[in-house]
């Protein structure tokens, strides 16, 4: 589903130079519950941004569902983006200035979808992450682990392939820490593919396959 | 201090750019309307020369009637001065004082080409509207000798047109037929009112059988009021029937005259006014978002031992390094004005507009950075580090 | 979608108000000086009362003799017996109508004096011209041939010089400069910014002094060509060029040392224009101060609206690392924030209506312009709303497209 090759990456300010991935090879199949696990700072994060072609490598390349990306402009990632892949972030990154239904309507906006079927599409997807009785309130009503909660909401409404989640439950305590967990593996039975960037071994252990970056480098 | 200054500016030059940009464009509109401004209450400043408080313009126009016009023009003139009311009459051109008309053209003298507003009046001028003389006298009928036409030129006139010389006795040439012979200087004759500049004049005496200039300037006593003038008017009329004839007071022209260049002088004020304002806020504005983004910066410094006093002084001195960037990207644009003689203003007047634009915009930089450097300088070390 | 984007604006707005206030201050004073000086322009070059058919008038105000260099030029009004032959001939017009430039006098009553403006017209300046009758009627053919001394004259003439007690004045007399007239009619005055058409008192062009027997081609009469309609406009232009271009040579040269005679029928704002620049290379000069006058005036709160936006984009970075992440279009982004300006613009715009609209009847109301009818019509209202459009994209483009330009992973980060 997802392929890296040789992939690469450099940070270059005017004086210093810095490998932030070094030789990079990765083959996520379809279906694959996957999670990276490292020390801070060794280029996990950079990993999974290459993954969601938030970023571009400075070589090598990828693929994503048998097609490779390295000619496509921005309107082709963004539409790829928009079609296969869903994030989630450590600090969830809600728009503030909109309520919780609208947030999770981001990624259908950008796919021509009519009001009526957005609203449906969202209303389903709160429904999974248990939140369709908070669709009005407002990212500041929300405790930390419903925030989460509606960022998975956002990043599965569109049905992606892939669900891409840096630390999704970094910033939780346990309990609800869990409580994410248990909502990505049902995501990954029904069929979804998804990278998770982690520091808590137990929920490493929980997923197919853990890899491992140390400096920028894949060990195993 | 400086060039570590320098090196916080230039590192952000793209965010920097936009701000010197909008600096200079507020240099560019304050210089040009403090030139306007400037120009013209350098002009309010001198004095017009003349009396008019109690002067009126009499404008006669003969019409269809062609029949002895010189001599009627005569007969009225001897009539208005007759009246006890009245303490001086003299006939004049068209360009009265604070009126619309103009008449410019230009004499030369030993190659100097001057270009000069010209008046044509009567040996009475002097005394109705009280020029001052400096030098000679005011012309009289009896100057006028074969083809020597007498003038009085204005101050502005014999500096610009004889240099060093003295005026009094030159004959300038105009064409085979007629020369000037200057009899008198007077001071200054700002004919179109307090807000012209002093120019060059030239007052030429009125040939005898002149049709042409129906002005008449009357001195009236003080206290004549509207009732004369119905009286004046009504026997003019009687005197000269099918005549035009019109009266106007001096005082009242030099108002409208005013309003001419007041109002516009206004309108360009308020609106930079408003635009200045406008432009303070957004600075206040945009200063206020860069220092509180540069929170930890503060703290930092603050934290290796800067006073309060150094961080205000810090901030203040980066947004005087970029006004001073732009005042010097303004002043590659202004300094043509005065260098190339544009409008051909005298250039002391763009020299003080300059002048003062940089204060203002020093000002308004140092307004607008002063509360928001202070209040960051305020902010707990601790606190401002923590925000990371 | 234009939904959610302008949900967002508004959001935006409302969180920082000092922020708000800035933005909102220069747009609305911005618009509000551009909306007053339309509707002034509007004034002074649209068709209004009492020159309702501006629209479809041609002007024929000045005669310019010149030599073929271009050196010396002499211009002003034409003769009456000029324009007669030449503009009264017109047979392409629906009227034409021969009027006095504006000439003063005054009138004493009650050792009070009133300064007046006079006129000297045709019947069919009436025609031309939608002056409203107040009292009694215009003067008509009858009364110019036989040089009656009739006067029309206006309402605030009339409060000034008569004592009415409710009564008409229409047979009442007024002497000026030693002439009676009798007064045949009131109308309601005009603003003087209507440079032709304004006036105290009309008269027929044959009272005394109008000087209309004048010879020569230059004098002190203009004349408004009526078209039929708007469309006709090039037509009746082009008949009198010709008619222009006929005038033999040696009438042309009137005994001066002048061999070029420049007559034009104009609408009323090209012969505005061309009052004060000539060739087109002034013309040129003209467009050109005036544009960059404007830019300046736009450009100057523009800037600073980019600068503030830009400044603010940090405050944004983690809603366009978001929409990015999820497929928005750098496109998408550009729109969203060109829109959202657009918005924000718009409701700059509609204090800039209501503050115009003050500052509007303020000026009618001041006296500083006698009988002053500015509004905000139709036509100004549509410029408003193009120059609104004009700078919320002006204000907003640069920003947006900063901001779309946003890296995603640096979006996100900060």
């Amino acid at each position: 589903m997802i392929r890296l090759e040789n992939v690469e990456k450099v940070y270059r300010t005017s004086s210093i130079e810095t490998l932030a991935l070094n030789n990079i090879n990765l083959n996520v199949k379809k279906g694959e519950f996957v999670s990276i696990m490292g020390p801070s700072g060794c280029g996990k994060s950079t990993l999974l941004n290459i993954m969601g072609l938030l970023d571009a490598p400075s070589k090598g390349y990828i693929e994503i569902d048998g097609s490779r990306v390295e000619k496509y402009t921005d309107k082709n990632l963004a539409h790829l983006r928009n079609q296969k892949l869903g994030f989630i972030f450590q600090s969830f990154h809600l728009i503030n200035d909109l309520s919780v239904i609208d947030n999770v309507e981001i990624p259908l906006l950008y796919r021509n979808s009519s009001a009526k079927e957005r609203k449906e599409l969202a209303q389903e997807a709160l429904e999974k992450v248990g939140l369709s009785n908070r669709m009005k309130h407002f990212p500041k009503q929300l405790s930390g682990g419903q925030k989460q909660r509606v960022a998975i909401a956002r990043a599965i409404v569109g049905k992606p392939e892939i669900i891409l989640a840096d630390e999704p439950t970094g910033n939780l305590d346990s309990v609800m820490g869990n409580e994410i967990l248990n909502i990505l593996q049902k995501l990954n039975e029904g069929g979804a593919t998804i990278v998770m960037v982690t520091h808590d071994d137990a929920m490493a252990k929980k997923t197919h396959r853990l890899i491992r970056l140390f400096d920028g480098t894949q060990v195993f | 201090m400086l060039s570590h200054l320098f090196k916080l500016i230039w590192n952000k030059k793209g965010a920097h750019s936009l701000l010197i940009i909008e600096i200079w464009a507020s240099f560019m509109v304050l210089f040009g309307v403090l030139s306007l401004i400037v120009y013209n209450v350098r002009n309010y400043l001198q004095p017009v020369g003349f009396e008019y408080e109690h002067v009126w313009n009499l404008d006669l126009a003969s019409n269809q009637d062609t029949l002895e016009v010189a001599a009627k023009l005569e007969r009225a003139l001897q009539r208005v001065k007759a009246y006890p009311e009245v303490e001086s009459v003299s006939r004049m051109s068209s360009n009265t004082p604070f009126s619309a008309n103009q008449m410019g053209n230009s004499v030369t003298y030993n190659k100097v080409e001057v270009g000069a507003d010209f008046y044509s009046t009567d040996g009475e001028l002097s005394k109705t509207l009280d020029l001052k003389m400096l030098k000679g006298r005011w012309y009289q009928e009896s100057d006028r000798v074969s083809k020597f036409v007498p003038i009085v030129i204005n101050k502005a006139m014999e500096d610009k047109l004889f240099l060093d010389e003295a005026a009094i006795g030159k004959v300038i040439k105009v064409d085979d037929k007629k020369s000037f012979k200057v009899v008198g200087v007077v001071d200054k004759f700002k004919s179109r009112g307090e807000f012209m500049s002093d120019e060059p004049a030239v007052f030429e005496l009125l040939a005898k059988d002149d049709v042409w200039n129906a002005n008449m300037l009357i001195k009236t006593k003080p206290g004549t009021d509207a009732n004369f003038e119905a009286k004046l008017v009504k026997e003019i009329a009687v005197m000269l029937p099918g005549w035009g004839i019109e009266v106007s007071y001096l005082t009242e022209s030099r108002k409208n005259r005013q309003n001419l260049t007041l109002v516009p002088v206004l309108i360009f004020l308020i609106v930079s006014g408003f635009l200045l304002t406008n432009v303070a806020l957004g600075l206040f504005g945009i200063l206020n978002l860069n220092i509180s983004k540069r929170k930890n910066e503060i703290g930092l410094r603050r934290a290796m031992g800067a006073t309060e006093g150094r961080v205000t002084t810090q901030f203040l001195g980066e947004i005087w390094v970029l006004a001073s960037f732009s005042l010097l990207l303004g002043l590659i644009f202004a300094l043509q004005f005065p260098m190339m003689n544009v409008f051909d203003l005298d250039s002391e007047v763009y020299i003080i507009a300059i002048f003062a634009a940089i204060v203002i915009i020093y000002l308004i930089v140092t307004l607008c950075a002063w509360f928001p450097s202070k209040q960051a300088a305020r902010i707990h070390p601790a606190l401002a580090l923590h925000e990371e | 979608m234009i939904q959610n984007y302008i949900k967002i604006a508004w959001k935006v707005l409302l969180r920082h108000p000092f922020y708000t206030f800035i933005t909102l201050f220069g747009i609305s004073l911005t618009l509000t000086v551009l909306m007053v000086l339309t509707s002034f322009l509007d004034h002074l070059f649209g068709s209004h009362y009492p020159e309702n058919k501006r629209n479809r008038s041609l002007y024929v105000g000045t005669v310019v003799q010149t030599d073929s260099s271009g050196t010396t030029t002499s211009s002003g009004p034409a003769s009456f017996g000029f324009l007669v032959k030449h503009a009264k001939s017109l047979k392409s017009a629906e009227k034409v109508t021969i009027f006095s430039n504006f000439s003063f006098s005054n009138t004493y009553v009650d050792g009070k004096k009133i300064k007046l403006n006079t006129k000297y017209t045709d019947s069919e300046f009436w025609y031309v011209t939608g002056f409203e009758f107040l009292e009694g009627k215009p003067y008509n053919d009858t009364h110019i041939r036989n040089g009656d001394h009739v006067a029309v004259i206006t309402d605030a003439l009339r409060d000034q010089y008569f004592d009415t007690n409710g009564e008409t004045v229409v047979g009442r007399n007024i002497e000026i400069e030693n002439v009676i007239y009798k007064v045949i009619g009131v109308v309601k005055g005009s603003p003087p910014t209507r440079l032709y058409t304004y006036s105290d008192i009309y008269f027929p062009y044959t009272a005394p002094k109008s000087n209309y027997e004048n010879k020569g081609m230059r004098g002190r009469f203009v004349a408004i060509v009526l078209a039929k309609d708007q469309s006709d406009m090039p037509a009746v232009q082009s008949e009198f060029d010709s008619n222009i271009a006929r005038i033999p040579f040696k009438e042309i040269q009137d005994g001066q040392k002048y061999s070029v005679l420049i007559v034009k029928a104009d609408k009323y704002f090209d012969h505005f224009l061309s009052t004060f620049a000539r060739s087109d290379s002034q013309k040129v000069m003209f467009y050109t101060v005036a544009s960059l006058i404007l830019l300046m005036f736009m450009g100057l709160p523009a800037i600073n609206l980019v600068n503030v936006n830009v400044s603010r984009i940090l405050e944004r970075a983690s809603e366009i690392g978001v929409r990015k992440a999820f497929g928005a279009p750098s496109k998408a982004l550009l729109w969203q924030f060109i829109i959202e300006n657009i918005f924000i613009t718009f409701i700059g715009g509609l204090f800039a209506i209501i503050l115009s609209s003050i500052v509007i009847s303020f000026i009618n109301s001041s006296g500083w312009i006698a009988y002053a009818d500015l509004t905000i019509n139709i036509p100004v209202f549509a410029i408003s709303i193009v120059v609104c459009l004009l700078f919320g994209f002006l204000s907003g483009v640069l920003p947006a497209f900063r901001m779309s330009k946003l890296k995603i992973v640096d979006a996100l980060k900060a």
